[in-house]
């Protein structure tokens, strides 16, 4: 399945982010394979993919650290390289930051570099740090830092000269769930309060969920689905999913070749030795589905069912789980 | 102003990191120190197996002898020079010295140029003095022999006999014993050198050697011939008829072995800096920190002139410390206040030089530690071979503005530790070094422009 997003408005009107055609090759790999998307002014987008899908090669020509083997980068209508480079600010996955210096030097200096004048650069780092609760460590330097409090000033490093768009490259890998709950609160804010259109690349499922207005799910450089995370869950995942554990994993093909004949199961896989079916009004169809295990001289050791999830619809997509 | 706050933020990041203060400045004063305690005092010098190039300007216009009632004409001097051609260190076939053929103002030309380590010149009346020598210690030798009283009646010279006994009588000196007339002639030979270098201070300890194993020898012969007709066995000759004086090239005095390597000490600090630099930027390529500021509105002019800014801080901060430890062991320091300000200005051009070699380095190396071993793997070799330690054999490769041009002239840092050593030791002004400074800054200006286009075509573009 190929897909790219079609434009609901004007070439550039509403759209703080245009990607035409973009493609990345490193000799015989294609890692991005004429990706096109569009961004919408003040959106929170999620970027979702599993390793290897293309995903931070994509970010990085976005932002302008890779150069294209194909296609174009819009920001704003304009063409990136003559784009004003304070318009994007990137939260890279991994710690990048100055270890020696304190978190207000560290902000300071990113201030410079995006050529702030000094004093809008104190009141940018007296109120990042504030909201990041980090003013009691603002002349300690990053060396002395916790891990979560490295990374919530790498998202304020992003955010020091106020761009339009923020890239947000798996902010949340390996925060605590309380620091989690509060860089969610930290984005949204972003969106709501400063209008910034957010670009957000994650693993967990659950924050892409909570977290995204449209999510692109993209694998082997390209672009597999685009919509809100309802609509995806909707047309690609209607229905319940029924999780089911036999005793014998060895009779899940012979089980699951069974229950294809059952109408009203829409899908049946084998996840990483779990029986997963997804179908409608999936309650009534549980005793056919147990009496048919019983037939094959098994036993039904572990079942449950839930509401269907975007990891449903990721899985279905790309056919791999996440964490692969 | 992008640039300074670079700076200053990577100065706070030197400054901060006590791993790079210690290599950058307490491991070349550990080195200062080490040396100095070593090479400290003049009997550190020499002691080497190397040929030392030298021209011999014999002047001697002989003297006429008589040895066994025949009359000759010997020309000491030639025998002097030959001594000095032939003589190899001990337990080796490594000739002690490489004589050169030239006249005294050739000489004098590859002297300055450091052609020679030093010109030895022996004068007119040499011969009439190693004939004095020779008299002098057979009259000794035989009155120690024989008893002074007896050689004062029979040479009846005044003065000597006075207090002796008066019992002794010209009959008691042997028919066949003719005394040899006594000479006051004495004769200086002449080593002259530049003393400001390690080359010259070995060449003259050897030299001066040579000679007093020459007189020894002068001695010994008319000895042994004396003891020889009077079957005796003592000796107690100690004239002093050949000296020897080392002469200072015009604007050198003695130094130690120390004072010549503390320039070069410097220097090797400043090398110091090539791993440092190289460690700095491929830290912040490793690091990800590099593509953060790619991705602001930083040139690439403002991070290599940030970081040019940074390293010049430290190298000056390099060279005030290891010039104040090293007074503080005993360097010989010449000049005021001006010298130490040329000093650092000499300085700076070898701490560029360093700086765009780590350019070099960071630019094709992988991540932090590989630029750090990589960088370590060429200064201290790059150190040695600029002298800073011990002088190198010549390998002259032409001359240039009438300077001898070496291949380790072709190395920026050998041009500074030459101008250094001239300003701190000699108290030179800029015209003096002028030759040095203009080569290592038309040297580093090349070194230079090969770093930044390396480490901005590399490092600093999109991939």
């Amino acid at each position: 399945m190929e897909l790219t997003e079609q434009s609901p408005d004007s070439a550039t009107g509403g759209y703080a982010l245009q990607v035409q055609g973009l493609t990345k090759r490193f000799a015989d790999l294609v890692a991005v394979d004429g990706l096109t998307l569009q961004i919408k002014k003040g959106e929170i987008f999620g970027f979702l993919g599993p390793n290897g899908a293309g995903k931070t090669t994509a970010i990085n020509m976005i932002v302008g650290l890779l150069s294209p083997t194909a296609g174009a980068v819009l920001i704003n209508g304009q063409d990136r390289a003559r784009a004003p480079k304070r318009s994007i600010g990137i939260c890279p996955q991994e710690l990048v930051l100055w270890e020696e210096l304190t978190c207000a030097e560290n902000l300071i200096v990113m201030g410079d570099m995006y050529d702030l004048p000094r004093g809008v650069t104190n009141e940018r780092v007296r109120s990042l740090l504030a909201d990041l609760a980090l003013s009691e460590k603002a002349n300690t330097r990053v060396s002395q830092l916790s891990g979560g409090m490295k990374r919530r000033l790498n998202v304020a490093l992003a955010v020091i000269h106020n761009p339009d768009i923020v890239v947000l490259d798996e902010p949340s890998a390996g925060l605590d769930p309380q620091s989690r709950l509060w860089l969610w609160d930290f984005v949204r804010s972003l969106k709501n309060k400063e209008r910034k259109t957010i670009i957000l690349t994650t693993h967990a499922m659950e924050e892409a969920d909570a977290l995204s207005d449209r999510i692109a799910i993209i694998d082997h450089g390209k672009l597999l689905q685009l919509d809100t995370p309802a609509n995806l869950k909707k047309t690609i995942g209607s229905g319940d999913i029924i999780e089911m554990q036999l005793a014998e994993q060895e009779k899940n093909e012979t089980v699951i070749a069974d229950l294809k004949a059952v109408n009203g199961i829409l899908e049946i896989n084998d996840a990483s030795g779990k029986i997963n079916i997804r179908a409608l009004n999936a309650v009534s169809l549980l005793p056919e589905i147990i009496e048919r295990v019983d037939a094959t001289r098994t036993r039904v050791s572990d079942i449950s069912i839930r509401e269907n999830t975007l990891e449903d619809v990721f899985i279905y997509l790309t056919g791999r789980g996440l964490r692969e | 102003m992008k640039f300074l706050s670079l700076a200053t933020k990577a100065l706070k990041q030197t400054i901060r990191d006590r791993r790079s203060l210690f290599f950058l400045l307490l491991f070349p004063v550990v080195f200062m120190i080490i040396f100095a305690f070593a090479f400290g005092s003049p009997s550190s010098l020499g002691t080497g197996t190397t040929s030392h190039e030298i021209a011999v300007i014999n002047l001697d216009q002989g003297a006429t002898v008589s040895i066994n009632n025949t009359t000759q004409h010997v020309n000491d001097g030639a025998i002097f020079t030959r001594l000095l051609e032939n003589i190899t260190y001990p337990q080796t076939d490594t000739h002690m010295f490489a004589l050169n053929n030239v006249s005294a103002d050739q000489a004098q030309t590859m002297l300055k140029s450091r052609g020679l380590d030093a010109v030895i010149t022996i004068p007119e009346n040499f011969s009439q003095a190693v004939v004095a020598l020779a008299n002098a210690s057979a009259r000794a030798e035989t009155a120690s022999d024989i008893g002074l009283i007896v050689i004062n009646e029979s040479t009846s010279e005044a003065g000597v006999a006075s207090g002796l006994p008066t019992s002794a009588s010209s009959s008691q000196l042997p028919a066949n014993i003719t005394l040899p007339k006594q000479s006051n002639a004495t004769a200086q030979v002449i080593v002259e050198g530049d003393t400001g270098t390690a080359a010259f201070a070995a060449a003259q300890g050897l030299i001066l050697n040579v000679l007093t194993q020459f007189e020894s020898q002068i001695q010994g012969m008319a000895i042994r011939q004396v003891d020889s007709t009077l079957a005796q066995n003592q000796s107690n000759a100690s004239i002093d008829y050949i000296s020897a004086a080392v002469q200072p090239l015009t604007g050198t005095r003695s130094l130690t072995l120390f004072d010549y390597q503390a320039p070069g000490l410097i220097v090797f600090a400043l090398l110091m800096q090539v791993s440092s630099v190289a460690q700095d930027l491929a830290r912040e390529s490793d690091r990800g920190t590099l593509n953060r500021l790619k991705l602001s509105n930083m040139r690439s002019f403002d991070l290599l002139f940030g970081t040019l800014l940074t390293w010049i801080v430290i190298a000056v901060a390099q060279i005030l410390l290891l010039f104040g430890v090293a007074v503080a062991l005993g360097f010989e320091w010449a000049g005021g206040a001006n010298s130490i300000g040329l000093a650092v200005l000499v300085g700076i051009i070898g701490g560029i030089a360093s700086i765009s070699l780590g350019l070099l380095l960071a630019a094709f190396t992988t991540n932090e530690r590989q630029a750090a071993q990589l960088g370590v793997l060429i200064a201290v070799p790059v150190s040695f071979l600029t002298g800073a330690f011990f002088p190198l054999p010549n390998e002259i490769l032409g001359t240039v503005f009438g300077t001898t041009f070496q291949v380790y002239d072709l190395l920026p840092w050998t041009q500074v530790a030459d101008a250094l050593r001239q300003v701190l030791l000699y108290g030179s002004n800029f015209g003096a070094v002028a030759i040095y400074v203009g080569f290592a800054i038309v040297l580093t200006a090349i070194l230079f422009v090969v770093g930044v286009v390396s480490y901005s075509r590399v490092r600093l573009r999109s991939d």
